[in-house]
């Protein structure tokens, strides 16, 4: 075992290799507060990559309704349990056990192993909020009855415990981009990675007898674009990108900006210790005590500086680039209104006014002799 | 092309380079075809002519014929368009302003309403409206969907509210059967009207069943593929472990788990629903036809606390039982609900939402007299116009009596397994308590 830095935890832990993150490190903004869970991010990702036999129940990305929901089939609760319950104050590093502390001496994580009936039903949960909905009920902040939609992808952690665990040395994290992928021509289908990741999203295929996973859309963000769930979002929920560890941090970098310089997004269940690489800006309305579980007890600033967004035009303005070009922004800027997107080389990519004005138009359009209405 | 007054773009698909897959046909090509026939066998020649340009380039002249006669489109060009949209550039709807405020214009005074008296109007003069006690703004009780008296007219009593009485019609004033209660007209107040029941009550009907529009799709694209149809609901399942599914996917009711305990339904069980007996699933029905496990409902419960007590909700976007889904259930060895004849493939094992449902035609729908807004332009249309002056009572709701039909789980287990293994609503393991309440982690 070797000491290495999770800066999630605020503290150093155990983990299998020694540190080593990669040059930049693949990362997602997922905003929860405007998640639908239509499922188009799913679809797209399935119809890209998983349409082949024996991937016929796995979706790389899924959205699940929290509480209820889960895929598969009570993964956080079951991972949560076995690791016990675990002390974490507010503005503290995490004192208790990640998944590779509290291991058993033998095994490289606490862990379980997902069965085949567990994967079959994608959306159970769907929509069902916490408790009983009665006559007379109204909404408060948080809401007294509640439940969100989390979208989910491979975190690309940069400490895996796919990785950790497999015993052919079959998975790597890139260098160039910090994505993990499992070596399809190495990998023998003994499942380990299926049984250590926490967040089961390394998935097992009874057809090829090997185990698979979100890829990052890695073909696209080698030519500078952003993975499908992303191009594909109808909320403009999300943003690719690269984030640096908080001692490299920029601020113009979007990743960076929403995650270290203003604290709104956070990762989910860093406890486990694998320093995930996806973020959410955490739902207002949820229970608190439910999000510290799942986010960490940064999560009561999260919340704060989210509701000060409406006097905040750069944050706004970077919010409005979500979702407004295909291509990975390196870099932002909200100058006079407008933010702008920017590539690697600085050139500009997108621009957005951060307000949509209105127009009016002639009631006669004389050049075409048309009349505008509103109530054609 | 596709643009509509309440989106503000409008964008002509770009024609893809690839051959269709399977023998399909574009509307405008359905149109010609049957034009082209009917013009050979009237000796019409005019029949050819219209849709002589229906195939290849010259689909953007019936294109820009359209654009030409659109207030907001007119000054575009239908190629220009399809250019752009190659591009992924779609193309402003040009209405008087972006975005666009409805009634603008009339809000503003500039033009008038589209009423009798060209100003917004609260109440109704025409003698149906009167007839019905409507002239003026009134509550009613849905005809079928309430736990109390339907269609009670619910107002203290007013001078100006006199409508036709039963008697008038020659009903007797306690006729509540499933025709005659549609155009009853009975006053009561408020608190009168709590004290009253549901006919329907004493045969153990419990619930107003709604069945809505799913919130992510039209129509029947939500199950229009096994990959979306997995999605629809908690009961997707591709491998269809339980070889009782229809499809990938099934119907389903979400109903209150306190409702349900207290029907004895547990969460994921099969239940069949049952309207009004009188006309549902379908007139002079007997038990015993072969037509009515067909006709009757029968799909999964799921618990769902965020229902009210009292209420159940299937969505609508499911295709329905036939004849031959039921027997390819029977038939088939995959026991898909699938039509050996036709493929047609069910979403349900038995019925489906549209059992328990039926269209209400009220004296007060579809009159010769009433003024409206023409469909297209600014003119002012009376009488009948499609999807403006339309039935709209209540086609999809019901008050109906739900029983456990099978139980959830398979292969001899009792419960659904979500269910049997803690992670349903009421059905919580001590771990899944734990979670809920947020208590893995303390401070």
């Amino acid at each position: 075992m070797a000491k290495v830095k999770n800066w999630h935890l605020g503290r150093d832990m155990e983990y299998v290799y020694e540190e080593n993150r990669p040059k930049r490190q693949w990362s997602i903004v997922f905003d929860l507060n405007k998640c639908i869970g239509c499922q188009t991010c799913s679809m797209a990702c399935k119809t890209t990559w998983t349409s082949g036999k024996g991937q016929e129940s796995m979706f790389w990305n899924n959205v699940e309704t929290k509480p209820w929901g889960s895929y598969p089939l009570g993964w956080d609760v079951k991972v949560l349990e076995k690791l016990g319950h675990q002390e974490w104050k507010k503005h503290e590093p995490y004192r208790g056990k990640t998944i590779f502390e509290a291991a058993e001496p033998t095994e490289t994580t606490v862990h379980f192993f997902p069965t085949d009936e567990d994967w079959m039903y994608p959306n159970n949960g769907e929509d069902d909020c916490t408790g009983n909905v009665s006559h007379g009920t109204h909404l408060n902040l948080p809401h007294d009855q509640w439940f969100f939609y989390l979208p989910r992808t491979c975190a690309h952690c940069t400490y895996p415990a796919c990785l950790a665990a497999c015993p052919r040395k079959a998975i790597y994290k890139r260098p160039e981009d910090g994505i993990v992928l499992i070596d399809q021509s190495r990998c023998k289908g003994y499942g380990e990675c299926v049984r250590s990741c926490p967040y089961k999203k390394s998935m097992y295929n009874p057809y090829t007898r090997t185990s698979e996973k979100c890829i990052g859309c890695y073909p696209a963000v080698e030519q500078g674009y952003q993975p499908m769930c992303v191009q594909n979002c109808i909320g403009k929920i999300r943003v690719m990108g690269f984030i640096n560890p908080p001692w490299k941090a920029r601020k113009d970098n979007p990743v960076d900006y929403l995650v270290h310089q203003m604290g709104l997004a956070l990762p989910y269940y860093p406890q486990l210790g694998l320093e995930p690489n996806i973020y959410y800006i955490p739902p207002i309305h949820a229970n608190r005590e439910y999000l510290t579980q799942m986010f960490g007890p940064k999560v009561d600033d999260a919340i704060k500086q989210y509701k000060k967004i409406k006097d905040d035009p750069r944050t706004q303005g970077l919010l409005v680039l979500l979702g407004s070009t295909d291509r990975i922004m390196h870099s932002f800027d909200v100058k006079h209104g407008v933010a702008y997107g920017y590539d690697e080389k600085g050139d500009e990519i997108v621009s957005v006014p951060v307000i949509e004005h209105s127009y009016e138009r002639p009631r006669y359009d004389s050049k075409y002799e048309a009349v505008r209405n509103n109530t054609p | 092309m596709c643009g509509s007054c309440t989106n503000p773009f409008v964008q002509i698909y770009p024609r893809t380079p690839l051959d269709r897959i399977f023998d399909t046909k574009g509307d405008i090509e359905v149109i010609a075809g049957v034009s082209n026939k009917l013009a050979d066998l009237l000796g019409e020649s005019r029949m050819k002519e219209m849709w002589k340009d229906a195939s290849g380039e010259g689909v953007h002249v019936y294109l820009q014929n359209i654009i030409d006669h659109s207030a907001n489109l007119k000054g575009y060009h239908s190629k220009e368009l399809e250019k752009k949209a190659q591009e992924g550039i779609p193309a402003l709807v040009n209405s008087r302003t972006y975005p666009r405020y409805s009634s603008l214009e009339q809000a503003r005074s500039e033009e008038k309403w589209h009423t009798k008296s060209g100003r917004l109007e609260f109440y109704r003069p025409e003698v149906e409206f009167i007839d019905s006690g409507e002239n003026m703004l009134v509550y009613r009780e849905p005809v079928d969907s309430t736990p109390y008296e339907p269609n009670v007219i619910v107002a203290k009593n007013h001078e100006a509210i006199r409508p036709k009485k039963p008697s008038d019609y020659g009903l007797r004033e306690s006729d509540l059967s499933v025709e005659n209660r549609q155009v009853r007209n009975v006053i009561k107040t408020g608190p009168a009207l709590l004290n009253t029941q549901h006919p329907l009550r004493l045969k153990l009907h419990t619930h107003v069943y709604h069945t809505p529009k799913y919130r992510h799709g039209a129509h029947s694209t939500t199950v229009d593929t096994d990959y979306t149809s997995v999605w629809f609901g908690p009961f997707g399942d591709v491998y269809r472990h339980d070889k009782r599914m229809p499809s990938v996917v099934e119907g389903y009711m979400d109903i209150n788990p306190l409702d349900a305990k207290a029907l004895g339904v547990e969460d994921g069980d099969y239940v069949y629903v049952d309207a009004d007996p009188e006309d549902r699933p379908y007139r002079g029905f007997k038990p015993t036809d072969d037509f009515y496990e067909v006709a009757r409902l029968m799909l999964r419960a799921r618990y769902y606390p965020g229902t009210p007590r009292g209420i159940a909700r299937t969505w609508h976007n499911m295709y329905g039982s036939t004849i031959g889904s039921v027997q390819g259930q029977k038939i088939r060895e995959d026991g898909l609900a699938r039509s050996p004849e036709t493929n047609y493939q069910s979403m349900y094992r038995y019925g489906s939402h549209q059992s328990a449902t039926r269209a209400w035609l009220r004296p007060t729908l579809m009159t010769e007299t009433l003024v409206h807004k023409g469909m297209f332009g600014q003119g002012i249309g009376k009488g009948f116009e499609a999807d403006i002056h339309c039935p709209v009572g209540a086609p999809r709701e019901a008050f109906v009596r739900i029983t456990k039909a099978e139980q959830g789980g398979f292969e001899n287990q009792k419960l659904w397994r979500p269910a049997a293994l803690g992670f349903r609503p009421t059905y919580e393991n001590p771990g899944m308590k734990t979670y809920l309440k947020g208590r893995f982690i303390h401070g």
